[in-house]
């Protein structure tokens, strides 16, 4: 579902992503672990065709990013931290103007709407302006926005930060939810513990090189830690580190 | 392009224009109630300010003694038949220091004779020095104008009776009367001296009008985090861009719609005024109170709008995009009001300009000599076209502009 080929991204002398390869199947909720300047949010940028690679390809859900950017925008939906709503605006209002975007009918958006309102709980959160949202409600929206054309690949950047334990737990019990047949979900944090919960495999990047990949338990067997977050330390010490290829 | 996707872009920037009061009130409530103010309540005030001045009983200083006749002219009343007083006047009071009585505001005039004063025609000549704030409209409309009026009828009566002993007339003294006769086209004499003011006017609302949603729709977009979930959609960035150009151009002209509404409703106001019969024609119609629109001149005033709200709203978003939030393009677009008044202060001078075609052609500066020209009934198809065309083809490369920064990783992730 998802195949990156030697993928850099630099930024003047800087460089954010250095010779990222791996890959990721459909049916699983893949993981994108590392601190801040990781060079997370850069990898999604690229495959979600906001930014363009200095090198490399990545091909999502048959489509070259690079080539196919509007093939590869219908099949995603892109959830992250700083997204917000337009505060004028409610709920249902939001997600029917994005619904034709992706060529909803009204009758379809609707349905799609009331589907959503039952896996996320919006309740009056859909026929309330989103000015007056709380954090937990505005994300809740903008994750139904997100997955309101049922997309192949479900893309959250960070997009449990700030919420309370209520919303969060909604976002992770949501996420596990996704996982199904013909979808990939990549879901990129800092939170250790988050990716133990909903990961199936995950991805550690650290100044912007690929650290390790692979299932939980494989990498906790690789440093001979107890949890994600020890293993997390013990691989960018360079203790244990098997760099992926 | 596909022009769906481009109105759903720009109906969402639209409804949530559309449920911010302060933009309401600078789109809609402010060119309405600015227009007549302006057309309207400036005569209006000024009417009742000079009036008020006539009727007013002002203080005039005197040093030494001033001829009878003329001390009885200085403060007789003007009355009507009916005993109305149209015009009072002035009460004389004596002072040592005139400049001194003036400059303290005891009187408004005060009156100073260096030698005796004709009291009869062939007495010889005199000075009579005036002393006020020359600069000062109360007092040049007030005591000032009376004492003027007033020695000038002092003169006339004084040579009138001269050359009753000589058994002449009156009319000797104006062999050749001067007869003014306003050759101008109707429409230019009703759009008033001050008609220079109506393209500033328009185009300033347009800005003002667009600014909200062009700022709200990118610089705000940004700040919000909404931007970004329109750019991972299968919207593609020209779409993006027509979309918010749209949004902004529609809001621009709505603004521009209000404020010839505005101009619509001084119309039937100034007609109720001047039925009433208490302002001045002369004065309403200086400020362009008696403006009216041949139906081909709207429609050249029409398409010279529309136009110049295009070219404004895509550099309003081509400069918005850039910022990092709503306050810092803020700052940005601010200036550009002085783009558009100071070219609208040189058109006051545009009667001593030779206008060659060539100024219709350059951007909103042309448009502003062509709404001009449209108000005062003299503007030509082909001028109209050019101004209308250097516009569009200035709100394409600007568009262009705009789209080029839509596609930027360093603009669209600036902040």
């Amino acid at each position: 579902m998802l195949e990156l080929r030697n993928l850099s991204k630099t930024y003047g002398k800087h460089a954010a992503l250095r010779d990222v390869t791996l890959g990721a199947p459909e049916g699983e909720v893949f993981g994108l672990l590392g601190p801040n300047g990781a060079g997370k949010t850069t990898l999604l940028r690229i495959i979600a065709t906001l930014l363009q690679p200095s090198a490399g390809t990545a091909v999502l859900a048959g489509h070259d990013v690079g080539r196919e950017p509007e093939a590869v925008r219908r099949a995603i939906g892109v959830v992250n931290g700083g997204m917000g709503l337009p505060a004028r605006l409610t709920g249902r209002e939001v997600l029917r103007s994005f619904a034709g975007l992706y060529g909803l009918t009204r009758t379809q958006a609707d349905a799609r709407i009331a589907e959503l309102d039952a896996a996320l709980d919006l309740g009056r959160t859909l026929d309330t302006r989103a000015g007056e949202y709380s954090t937990g409600m505005k994300q809740k929206v903008v994750i139904a926005r997100a997955v309101i054309h049922d997309p192949q690949v479900l893309i959250l950047d960070e997009a449990a930060s700030g919420l309370d334990i209520f919303a969060r737990r909604t976002l992770l019990d949501f996420v596990a939810a996704a996982r199904q047949p013909g979808k990939l979900t990549l879901y990129s944090t800092h939170v250790m513990s988050e990716a133990e919960e909903v990961c199936d495999r995950v991805a550690i990047l650290h100044e912007g090189a690929l650290v390790t990949v692979g299932t939980i338990p494989e990498i906790l067997a690789q440093t001979g830690e107890r949890n994600l977050e020890r293993a997390f330390f013990a691989l960018v010490r360079g203790e244990g580190v098997r760099h992926a290829s | 392009m596909r022009p769906d996707y481009i109105w759903r872009v720009a109906s969402r920037d639209l409804l949530s224009t559309l449920r911010d009061r302060r933009t309401l009130t600078s789109t809609i409530l402010i060119p309405l109630l600015l227009i007549p103010l302006f057309t309207l309540g400036l005569p209006l005030l000024l009417g009742k300010f000079i009036g008020g001045q006539a009727q007013e009983r002002q203080q005039v200083g005197v040093v030494g003694t001033l001829p009878e006749s003329l001390r009885a002219a200085l403060t007789r009343d003007e009355k009507t038949p009916d005993g109305t007083v149209t015009r009072a006047g002035v009460r004389l009071v004596p002072v040592t220091d005139p400049k001194a009585a003036v400059q303290s505001g005891d009187v408004d005039a005060a009156l100073r004779a260096p030698s005796p004063l004709p009291r009869r025609a062939g007495d010889g000549t005199g000075t009579l020095e005036v002393y006020a704030k020359l600069g000062n409209l109360r007092a040049q409309t007030g005591a000032f104008a009376k004492v003027q009026s007033t020695v000038e009828a002092y003169n006339r009566e004084l040579a009138v009776q001269r050359l009753g002993t000589l058994g002449l007339g009156a009319q000797t003294l104006t062999p050749v009367t001067l007869a003014p006769i306003d050759a101008s086209p109707e429409q230019e004499r009703r759009s008033g001296q001050l008609a220079f003011l109506i393209p500033l006017l328009m185009l300033n609302f347009i800005l003002t009008g667009a600014m909200a949603t062009a700022l709200d729709a990118t610089a705000g977009e940004k700040e919000r985090g909404t931007l970004e979930s329109l750019l991972v959609s299968p919207v593609r960035r020209s779409e993006v861009v027509a979309g918010k150009l749209l949004a902004t151009t529609v809001t621009a002209l709505t603004t521009a719609l209000f404020s010839v509404l505005g101009f619509l409703l001084s119309g039937v106001v100034m007609r109720a005024v001047l039925a009433r019969g208490d302002t001045p024609a002369e004065l309403t119609q200086a400020f362009g109170g008696q403006l009216t629109l041949t139906p081909g001149s709207a429609l050249a005033l029409l398409g010279t709008v529309v136009s110049a709200a295009l070219l404004i709203s895509a550099v309003l978003i081509a400069l918005s995009i850039y910022a990092r939030s709503y306050k810092e393009a803020q700052t940005y677009v601010t200036p550009l009001s002085l783009l558009i008044v100071f070219p609208a202060v040189m058109l006051q001078f545009s009667d001593f300009l030779t206008l060659s075609s060539g100024i219709y052609a350059l951007p909103l500066f042309g448009s502003m000599v062509a709404i001009l020209d449209t108000v005062r009934g003299n503007l030509s198809t082909g001028h109209a076209l050019t101004a209308i065309a250097a516009n569009l083809i200035g709100a394409l490369l600007v568009g262009l502009l705009a789209l080029r920064s839509f596609g930027r990783e360093e603009v669209i992730f600036r902040n």
